[in-house]
Parts: structure tokens; C-alpha cells; sequence
């Protein structure tokens, strides 16, 4: 049993060296941190940008952290983050002090289940349908089943851009399901025939096409595709944007410019959204 | 007649509690195979040592399995002398701390109830912020540091009381000091109850996401130090199965080798269990 002991001082010697050692790293190559922080729908698709920068520029490293897009406006002008991400424009009393540069559109469409025979929803059947004044899919057309109300949570950049668009208020809004992120919402429609939810059309689209079985709604006879946002028929798009505050560091300008250049502009599309106008 | 009966009741009580341990076997069962059936294919030597690739949906998770294993060290450095230290003032010195051991015992249990989103909260704003040490590795093992310390100074504390008092009595006739004691005598004795404590921690902070996803973080490069953010597996398989669309097959493949790993770490807690019983008696 004595012969433990070694192991729990080998444990104790380590502890220092651990905090300790690491105080300065690769001091022969100074490292530039570039931290971005906010919306997880930007994440991934900045994450994948930032990887191609650092491939550019060996001395930086773009470090991408989620949260939502609140926090990304709220860490960009704490100065916590460098760049926020949101998946919105800011709003009128955010741009005082702070500035959005777009890198990507996205549209925001009504899902349901694949089985479910309604195809199309008009403005008032979609305030209805979240006021709680219809709640079953009998009278759109649909079957004889109560209706699941998919809702965003608090603090969700689509919750926002849904509210306002059919001029709700959120405590007006009668929901079953609460949800965060947009395949937390295709996953609760995957698996619910009598659900309805509102994500990313870019995501949706791109689950629907690997066989996921939910389907786009249209809303007052358009559809919900890339192709009618970026054309600007459908109605409910968002900006995908990167915030600073008014005079952002060099760095973040730089990767900025990077992040609106054509030479991301294959990760856009990888990623389901809409690149900028080239 | 009164034994007829009692036979029937009997059987009743053996054929509930059998489908009740069925029922949780089967929902094991169930999970696993679903994780094994999925995630199979998607294991391989080079999923392993690869990069994440396209958000993850390609490539492998070497950089992930890194910034884990490092997460896990750092927390584990900081919590076993703050956890050894705790349960010896417990259960030795409770006589000459009383107050504080109760008001110790209360804290701990508190924190063993705390949601870990909670901690993750409270290591961002402490670790991160206030401290300065931003989104790190060394972040996330504090905040998993404090997560875990419950378990393991209780299962510590249950180690030291286990002992009989003959090893105290013993050790006191002999003229051996308080500290000699502990040093050479208790602090041996009890160390597969630490162990097991330190294995249980492991498996729990292996685990772990919310208190993760604010202090370490989400980046998945390569760590170069403990001072980079590291993304940890089960954050990995949070934001490709709920974030990240085709993300699924991936998510997968991480939960079987996250679970794999769960797998080993309690084989560890049972064998140290077993041999712990086998060795109970000591050579001094």
C-alpha cells in the first residue's frame, strides 16, 4: 500500500510545473490571440474562415467561442471579445456605439414534418398557429392533431427576427417546446408529426436534402428557399454579421476584410448560407 | 395456506424488482447499442489522430481528445491536494475544528447540488474575467476542480472513517506524532477510497458540458498550451448534433469513443474497489 504514495506526490510535484511552465508560450514567436465570441449559428461557418486565416497568417490564432448572438454584442463592447457574432442586425440603440459588417445572408423559414400535408401558411395563420388561436392542424388543412408550438429561447437573434416580423410579443406566444439552437428545432420536428418550428433555412434546407424528414413551408404562397432570399422575395431574412466596437483593432479589421472577401466565399456556401453580392 | 400465500408474495416481490432492474438494463442497453450501432462506422484509427475538418462533419478529433485529456489533468491537479487536505481535517481533526467541519460538510453538499451550468456560469465570470485567465484549458479544469471536489472529499472522508480506530490507538501507543500517523499510517490505508473518489470525479468531469462550454471553450485546434482554449468531447458532440447540420454521423462516432472512455474509467474504480476489499489488512 506505502508504495501509493509516489503517485499522489508525483500528482503534488506536477501541479506547479503545470501552472507554471506554460506562463509564456512559444516565446521566440509572439502569437496574436483573435477572439470572437456570440451567435452559434455564425460559429461554425467563422470557426472554418478563421482556420483558413490562420492557414494565411502563421503568428495568429482566431479563437471562435459560442453563446448567442446577444453575448457576441454584449462581449464585443466589453472588449471580453475582439469581434461578437450575431445573426442579426443591431439595433437602432446598438449602433451608437458599435458597428455590424455583414458576411452572409440567411432566411428563416416555418418547418413541419415531412408526413404533415400542410404545404403553405399564411401571415395570420402563423400568428394564429403561435398565439394559441388555432390549435389543431384540422382547420389549415392538415390532420385531425393537436398542434406543437416550437419556440426559440430568450436571447436567440431568430427569436427576435421572427417576433418582429409577425409583430408579436413574446410573452404573447403560447409554446409547447422551447429550444436553442437551429438542429435542436429540425430534431423536435423530426421527431414530432404534429410540430411546427422556425430555423435557419440554410440548415433546414441542408437536413431535408440529406433525408432528415421535415419540409420548408411556404409563407403566403412563396417558398422558403436560398434562392428566394437571395433574390429577396421571402420575406424573413437576417444578416449574418461580425460587431466591434467603432474603431476596431487591425487585426480584426484585417480578418474582417478576409471574412468578406471572395476567398471565403466556397465556406458560405458550404456552410447553407448565402454569400455576399461578389 | 398461510405459506401458499406467502409464496405467491414472494414471487410477486422477486418478479417486480427483477423487471424493474430489467427495465433499467434495457434502457442502458437501448442507448448503448444506439451509440454502438451509429458511431461504429465512424470509428477508426485515423478518426482519432485526424484534425476536425468542415465544422467537424469530416476529419477526426485528435486536437479534442487532447484538449480533454489536459482538461481532466488540470483539474485533477488542483483537486486532489484541496481534496486530501478537506477529508483529513474531517475526519481526523473534526475534534479540534468542529464548527468548521460542519459548516464544510454543509458547503459541500450545496455544491454537490449545484447544476453545472451553474459552475460554468460562475468559472466564466471568475476564471475567465476576473482572474484574466480568458477562455482556457486551465479555466475549464478550475471550474471542473470545483465541480468535483464534493465526490471526491466525501468518498476520501468515508476512506479515513473507514479505518478502525485500532490504527489511531495503535499508532498513538507507539509515540507516533499526529503527522507521522497520517503520513505513513491513515494516508496509505485510505488511498484506494481516494482513488476510487478520483475515479468517480473523472467520470463525471469526463462527462461534463455546461460547465465546459463557457471556460475552456469551443475551439478545436490543437492545444499549444494550458493557457489556449481546448474543446472537450462532449462539447464536441453537443454542437455537431444541435449546431452543426450533417453534423450527426461525427456526433456519434465521439459519444462511442466518449462513452468508450467512461467504459475504462469505471473498470478502474471497480478494480481498485475490488482489490481495496481483498487488501483491507495492512503491512505496516
Amino acid at each position: 500500500m506505502t508504495k501509493r504514495i509516489p503517485v499522489l506526490l508525483v500528482l503534488l510535484a506536477i501541479l506547479p510545473a503545470l501552472i507554471g511552465c506554460q506562463e509564456s508560450p512559444a516565446a521566440n514567436q509572439p502569437i496574436h490571440k483573435l477572439i470572437i465570441t456570440g451567435s452559434s449559428t455564425v460559429a461554425p461557418l467563422i470557426a472554418d474562415i478563421g482556420k483558413r486565416f490562420e492557414a494565411q497568417h502563421p503568428d495568429i490564432r482566431v479563437d471562435v467561442q459560442t453563446g448567442g448572438s446577444s453575448r457576441g454584442v454584449a462581449d464585443a463592447r466589453s472588449g471580453i471579445a475582439h469581434i461578437g457574432m450575431a445573426s442579426r442586425a443591431l439595433h437602432p440603440q446598438e449602433t451608437i456605439d458599435l458597428l455590424a459588417t455583414t458576411i452572409a445572408q440567411d432566411g428563416i423559414g416555418l418547418i413541419v414534418h415531412a408526413d404533415n400535408p400542410v404545404a403553405n401558411l399564411t401571415t395570420q395563420q402563423v400568428i394564429d398557429i403561435y398565439t394559441g388561436k388555432v390549435t389543431n392542424w384540422q382547420s389549415l388543412g392538415g390532420m385531425n392533431a393537436p398542434i406543437v408550438v416550437v419556440n426559440k429561447a430568450e436571447g436567440r437573434a431568430t427569436l427576435e427576427i421572427f417576433l418582429h416580423h409577425f409583430h408579436l410579443a413574446n410573452s404573447a406566444i403560447k409554446a409547447d417546446v422551447v429550444i436553442g439552437d437551429n438542429e435542436h428545432g429540425i430534431k423536435t420536428v423530426a421527431g414530432n408529426p404534429q410540430a411546427i418550428a422556425y430555423v435557419s433555412i440554410g440548415t433546414a434546407t441542408y437536413d431535408a436534402t440529406a433525408g432528415v424528414p421535415i419540409k420548408l413551408l411556404q409563407l403566403n404562397s412563396i417558398p422558403a428557399s436560398l434562392a428566394t432570399v437571395q433574390n429577396g422575395t421571402f420575406p424573413l431574412s437576417r444578416p449574418l454579421t461580425l460587431v466591434t466596437t467603432k474603431h476596431p483593432r487591425p487585426l480584426a479589421q484585417t480578418f474582417m476584410t478576409f471574412a468578406t472577401s471572395p476567398h471565403v466565399q466556397n465556406l458560405v456556401i458550404q456552410h447553407s448560407f448565402i454569400p455576399l453580392p461578389s | 395456506m398461510s405459506s401458499h400465500h406467502q409464496a405467491i408474495q414472494d414471487k410477486l416481490a422477486m418478479g417486480i424488482t427483477w423487471s424493474v432492474a430489467m427495465l433499467l438494463m434495457s434502457t442502458f442497453l437501448w442507448l448503448f447499442s444506439d451509440i454502438v450501432i451509429h458511431g461504429i462506422s465512424g470509428v477508426s484509427w485515423e478518426f482519432l489522430t485526424a484534425r476536425p475538418l468542415n465544422a467537424g462533419r469530416e476529419g477526426g478529433i485528435a486536437p479534442i481528445l487532447v484538449s480533454t485529456a489536459l482538461i481532466l489533468m488540470v483539474c485533477m491537479a488542483i483537486a486532489l491536494p484541496i481534496g486530501l487536505g478537506t477529508a483529513i481535517l474531517l475526519s481526523e481533526l473534526t475534534h479540534q475544528f468542529g464548527w468548521m467541519s460542519n459548516l464544510i460538510r454543509r458547503s459541500l453538499d450545496v455544491l454537490a447540488g449545484i447544476p453545472s451550468i451553474v459552475f460554468g456560469l460562475f468559472g466564466n465570470a471568475f476564471f475567465c474575467i476576473t482572474l484574466g485567465l480568458g477562455f482556457s484549458i486551465v479555466s475549464g479544469g478550475l471550474t471542473l476542480a470545483c465541480m468535483v471536489l464534493p465526490i471526491l472529499i466525501r468518498s476520501t472522508e468515508e476512506g479515513f472513517r473507514a479505518l478502525p480506530a485500532d490504527y489511531r490507538l495503535s499508532a498513538a501507543a507507539l509515540g507516533l506524532s499526529q503527522a507521522s500517523t497520517l503520513i505513513s499510517l491513515l494516508i496509505p490505508a485510505a488511498m484506494p477510497a481516494m482513488l476510487a473518489g478520483f475515479i468517480l470525479g473523472l467520470g463525471r468531469a469526463i462527462a461534463e458540458t455546461a460547465a465546459l462550454i463557457f471556460t475552456s471553450g469551443y475551439v478545436d485546434r490543437m492545444p499549444e498550451s494550458l493557457w489556449d482554449s481546448g474543446r472537450a468531447l462532449s462539447i464536441h458532440i453537443y454542437d455537431l448534433s444541435m449546431n452543426v447540420p450533417g453534423g450527426n454521423a461525427n456526433a456519434y462516432a465521439t459519444a462511442l469513443v466518449l462513452i468508450t472512455l467512461l467504459f475504462i474509467i469505471n473498470a478502474g474504480a471497480q478494480a481498485i474497489g475490488h482489490r481495496w476489499s481483498s487488501k483491507r489488512v495492512l503491512v505496516a
